[in-house]
């Protein structure tokens, strides 16, 4: 026991020496952890998704009540960092302006806006047009979710004035003479004040703290690396294979299921001390509230656990180190897109759902994501018992492998 | 030239003597592609479910359900609220919204408000579309009650009904005369994409494709010392500094196979993008041709000069997958560069990612020609022939 | 005839650190000429110099009369290298290998082709030119990397100790082969640490230390130094009196010179057999203890230990 731990505690410290290996162990994830926190614009104080300030001309030809009403309602103080709206004149050069990428969206407001909705008689529709900008399709999208809001008030005031005023007239209370001008004082009531029906837009949940986007990414970036990190200490296994220092050992009075194990082990503490580096360093510098401490502690040890049977299967299959560095490289980037490193794996067809199970990043994303949002042991018991079991499943298969081909592939 | 193409054979046979290059030269640039293309093979319902807790069972509830159907983007799914709890702890919805009990148009016409709760997914980029269309719904369900209401009120305030089934009836009369002007209500919005030749929408899929085709090809080229590192560690660059051949030749042959490479490469993730994906990659090949080999020179020449401080064949590997995937993140080859912070998206300009991405973004989903992406090209050689520069000056024989 | 190989007052510095202090030698052609020294002589250093790798700080080399610091071209298509390490590239077969070097080396075409599979045949190695080298064991790669020396046919081959780390059986092949090469009308010049290699091989040995020439000349003239002398070694358990023991052991008849380096003592005498047992009786009176006794006849070993008064493994 004590061999296997002295080997264990040399491959841990020569894992942190490795300045190479500590580029993808630590740097990587801590650097792409800081740019997704960026682009979801988690460092900014002003707002919570990563879009502000949107760039966009307002050309107002109609320059009547609900033209201008429009205009102001982009230039209010509710929208003041979202949008950013000038105004111009020249329809033309605004629809350059897009062409050239300079701004997300023109929104046009044609002369004779306003009279075709408050016009009694039925005259053409005259319709805002949004010019949009096909390279900035979220920020053109915001754009257009206000206009449309806008018009569905709008539409509102304009089918309240309508139905009220015709059913007055038909109920006999009031004369045609009337009309016009009582319609046009209904339609305009602010619309939003007595909406019986809103979205409350917050959770019931009181007890559970704001969701933190970081702590989607954070995790996703720690596990995708951990995969780097298992798959290149089974590199080193064969390094030592080939440099004679296995061999070495095995000689002195340690059996090679010793020597195997104290291997594994080392893997296994230094995939642990990066996690919890990461953990501790991300909450740290960007405040990232990861949950329960405990919790947190043993779905790290779990999720190691997982992945390390993945990097043993991988060392055991695979006949050279080149082999192992290049296939590992490629499975930590695939079980990181696949296990919801990069976009919320919800969003795939069933069977890449499916699939992403297999790998050790999907289940403990799920239990990070669960413990970020407040939950405790008992929420991540299900990831917890699934990467113990798909670490023992790929050890059995490790073993049997290293059986099959004699002794660590001697052949 | 013998020697040039000598030296290029040998590089190209040496790059693909594993099979395992292959992983990183077209199936994991596919795969990603793919898959952050959406994933949706087509057999998919590409509209976005929507957990629906009904606890009314109301006529005004069915309605609201009815008006979520009809938006088109959203499928409601009804669940009792356990299941839906679940379901949605789980992450297998984005959305869950809870319609209470009491939800009907009795109690919104005796003036009752409700506020209904509408829970998203955290960072997920649907939950905008979500909120959204579900708005749009309850406006439209809304609307005609708020009509009716409304046309009450104003007649009571001109003379009181007699009794409540006048004012009943009244009340029936203008929504079904408001529910008969919302669904004739005219489309009073037009959205026009720029003005592109030939009527590109945007697409989801050419965005990514463009993004992992840049991200794919810089992460070898930025690794490009790790063949200066390999050469030197085998004693091969010295056995070759004392045949008559130059120093020059060689750094120049290296990089060349390596851009070559680079450029097949893309060439081959273009067709897949074309022929399986329908991605539109714009109307001008020659442009899009001229900006791709600017940006593999421009990675090429960073990654030369990265071997100025590299000294393991393991470091090469590392630093370009890392700087190789910051530089994607940050050019916004992942996520629309419109996505990020003003600032980050001035500070980004000084990556070549970024130049190259709007370039062919210009091409794809712009259809602008190649004036367009001249400034793009111009500025990514300028990338190339700096680091060219410090590459080739710093380059270490020994 | 002019030497083919002429070194006028070569140093090269690292930094400031003088690697090679001013050296000269020649090579004649058609002769084999080995430099002898210790790991850390400066014996790569200098080859890296001759072979246009390094420039020179000081001094110049002139190969068939030209400057490897004007006309390291020239000099390139000239000479030959066999580097120590293995510079091959494992993933391409013997055959390809051979080809890309010889196209370095400005071949082509039908004598690229010929040469090639003379070169195959020459090494042995015809039989397995299609396989990939990865294959190959640690010989039949030291074999290859030689090969690629040979290739476009130099007057001067530079060999840096292309024995280090092989098989007995290997290394006889490709003393064998230098052998071989030489007749042919090769000269050449062999880097190495082992003297009897030196001494098997060469017209002409120059011993290098610290970056010094310190002795140059066929065996006969270099074993001359050290007089027709057997050289006695007597290894001591440590003691201050060693030098007492030198000058007794002086005193003996029959005793040429007695020189100590910690804790050895070194005897010449013509004879060491007769001196051994009154040079026991001194150490004995004078109670130093004996680890080790041992007679070298005269040879290159000795003539380093003579020079430098250490053993040339150390």
């Amino acid at each position: 026991m004590k061999k296997i731990l002295l080997i264990a505690w040399k491959d841990l410290r020569l894992a942190f020496r490795d300045r190479a290996a500590l580029v993808l162990m630590l740097a990587a994830p801590f650097l792409l952890t800081l740019g997704l926190g960026l682009v979801t614009g988690r460092f900014s104080s002003t707002s919570n998704s990563g879009l502000s300030s949107i760039p966009l001309i307002l050309i107002n030809q109609d320059g009547g009540e609900l033209g201008n009403a429009l205009v102001d309602v982009f230039q209010s103080s509710d929208l003041d960092t979202l949008v950013d709206p000038v105004v111009q004149i020249d329809a033309t050069a605004a629809r350059a302006a897009v062409d050239e990428d300079q701004t997300a969206a023109v929104v046009i407001i044609p002369a004779g806006f306003t009279n075709s909705i408050f016009s009694a008689t039925s005259t053409p529709v005259v319709p805002v047009e949004v010019y949009s900008n096909p390279a900035r399709p979220t920020s053109s999208g915001v754009v257009q979710a206000i206009v449309e809001g806008f018009l569905s008030q709008v539409e509102l005031g304009r089918i309240n004035g309508t139905v009220t005023i015709s059913q007055l007239l038909e109920g006999g209370y009031i004369q045609p003479a009337d009309a016009a001008s009582l319609g046009r004082e209904i339609g305009q009531e602010p619309a939003g004040v007595n909406a019986p029906v809103t979205l409350s837009g917050r959770t019931d949940e009181n007890t559970a703290p704001p969701f933190d986007v970081l702590a989607y990414m954070a995790p996703g970036m720690a596990l995708m690396f951990l995969m780097f990190t298992v798959t290149n200490g089974g590199r080193t296994i064969l390094q030592e294979r080939v440099s004679g220092t296995l061999p070495r050992l095995l000689v002195d009075p340690v059996r090679l299921s010793q020597a195997l194990a104290g291997k594994a082990l080392g893997i296994y503490l230094t995939g642990v001390a990066q996690m919890l580096i990461l953990i501790g360093g991300t909450a740290l510098l960007f405040g990232i509230r990861w949950g329960h401490t405990n919790a947190v502690l043993v779905l790290v040890l779990a999720a190691v656990f997982g992945a390390l049977g993945w990097g043993l299967l991988l060392t055991a299959l695979a006949r050279t180190q080149s082999q192992v560095a290049n296939i590992g490289s490629a499975m930590m980037l695939v079980f990181g897109i696949l296990g919801g490193s990069f976009v919320d794996i919800r969003s795939f067809p069933a069977w890449m759902q499916t699939a992403a199970r297999i790998t050790p990043n999907a289940w403990a994303l799920d239990g990070f994501l669960a413990l970020g949002l407040g939950g405790g042991m008992a929420d991540v018991l299900p990831s917890i018992l699934a990467l113990i079991i798909m670490g023992l499943a790929l050890f059995a298969i490790t073993v049997f492998v290293f059986l099959r081909r004699g002794a660590f592939g001697h052949r | 030239m013998q020697k040039l193409v000598a030296m290029l054979w040998k590089e190209t046979r040496l790059r693909f003597s594993s099979p395992a290059e292959w992983l990183f030269f077209l199936i994991l640039p596919l795969v990603f592609s793919v898959i952050l293309a959406g994933g949706t093979g087509g057999q998919d319902d590409p509209r976005i479910s929507l957990l629906v807790v009904d606890q009314a069972h109301s006529t005004l509830s069915r309605q609201l359900v009815q008006a979520l159907e009809d938006t088109g983007t959203l499928r409601p799914q009804e669940l009792e609220r356990e299941e839906a709890e679940r379901e949605f702890h789980d992450r297998n919805a984005v959305a869950l919204l809870v319609l209470p009990p009491g939800f009907t148009s009795e109690a919104v016409q005796a003036g009752e408000r409700f506020a209904l709760d509408l829970r998203l997914l955290p960072n997920n980029t649907s939950a905008l579309a979500v909120q959204q269309a579900v708005n749009t719904a309850i406006q439209q369900v809304s609307g005609a009650l708020r009509t009716a209401g409304r046309s009450v009120q104003a007649a009571e305030r001109i003379r009181p009904f007699t009794d409540n089934a006048t004012r009943q009836a009244y009340y029936d009369a203008a929504l079904r005369a408001a529910q008969q002007a919302w669904d004739s209500a005219p489309n009073r919005l037009v959205v026009r994409q720029a003005s592109t030749p030939d009527e590109v929408d945007y697409d989801p899929q050419t965005n990514s494709s463009a993004g992992q085709l840049i991200t794919w090809v810089f992460i070898p080229l930025l690794g490009i010392s790790g063949s200066f590192v390999y050469e030197r560690q085998i004693g091969t660059l010295r056995r070759l500094l004392v045949t008559p051949t130059r120093k020059g030749l060689y750094l120049f042959a290296t990089i060349l196979s390596n851009v070559l490479i680079a450029l097949a490469q893309m060439a081959l993730l273009i067709g897949f993008g074309t022929l399986v994906m329908n991605v539109h990659w714009g109307s001008s090949p020659a442009a899009l041709a001229a900006l791709l080999a600017a940006a593999a020179l421009a990675a090429a020449g960073i990654g030369t000069a990265m071997g100025a401080f590299i000294k393991t064949g393991g470091q090469a590997n590392g630093i370009a997958i890392m700087s190789g995937m910051l530089m994607a993140l940050l050019g916004g080859c992942w996520y629309p560069i419109e996505l990020f912070p003003p600032a980050i998206q001035n500070a980004s300009r000084i990556l070549p990612t970024r130049w190259a991405m709007e370039g062919i973004l210009n091409l794809a989903l712009r259809g602008q020609g190649f004036e367009s992406v001249l400034p793009h090209i111009g500025v990514l050689l300028g990338f190339a022939v700096v680091f060219f520069a410090i590459g080739v000056a710093r380059f270490r024989y020994e | 005839m002019a030497p083919i190989l002429e070194v006028r007052q070569l140093v090269k510095k690292y930094g400031d650190f003088e690697a090679v202090k001013g050296i000269s030698f020649h090579i004649d052609r058609g002769e084999i000429f080995s430099l002898l020294g210790p790991n850390g002589a400066g014996k790569t250093t200098t080859i890296s110099v001759l072979s246009t790798l390094f420039q020179p700080t000081a001094g110049d080399v002139l190969v068939d009369g030209h400057s490897v610091v004007r006309e390291p071209m020239v000099v390139r298509n000239r000479i030959g290298v066999v580097p120590q390490e293995l510079a091959l590239y494992d993933d391409l077969t013997a055959r390809e290998n051979l080809v890309f070097w010889g196209q370095m080396y400005g071949l082509s075409g039908k004598n690229l082709n010929e040469r090639v599979s003379q070169v195959l045949e020459e090494i042995g190695l015809a039989d397995r030119a299609k396989e990939r080298i990865k294959t190959f064991s640690g010989g039949m790669k030291r074999r290859v990397n030689i090969g690629v020396g040979l290739l476009h046919r130099p007057a001067l081959l530079f060999m840096d100790e292309p024995t280090v780390g092989i098989d007995p059986q290997s290394r006889r092949a490709i003393l064998d082969s230098v052998k071989e090469l030489n007749r042919q009308g090769m000269s050449v010049l062999y880097t190495t640490h082992y003297m009897e290699e030196a001494q098997e091989l060469s017209d002409r040995v120059g011993i290098m230390d610290h970056g010094e020439l310190i002795a140059i000349g066929t065996q006969s003239e270099l074993t001359r130094q050290v007089g027709e002398n057997d050289a006695l070694l007597l290894e001591v358990v440590e003691c201050d009196d060693l030098n007492r023991l030198a000058a007794a052991v002086q005193q003996i008849p029959g005793v040429a010179q007695a020189t100590t380096s910690e804790n050895t003592l070194t005897v010449l005498a013509p004879e060491a057999e007769d001196i051994l047992a009154p040079v026991i009786t001194q150490a004995n009176a004078l109670n130093v203890k004996v680890h080790s006794v041992s007679i070298q006849e005269p040879n290159l070993e000795a003539v380093f230990l003579h020079l430098t008064g250490r053993a040339l493994r150390d």
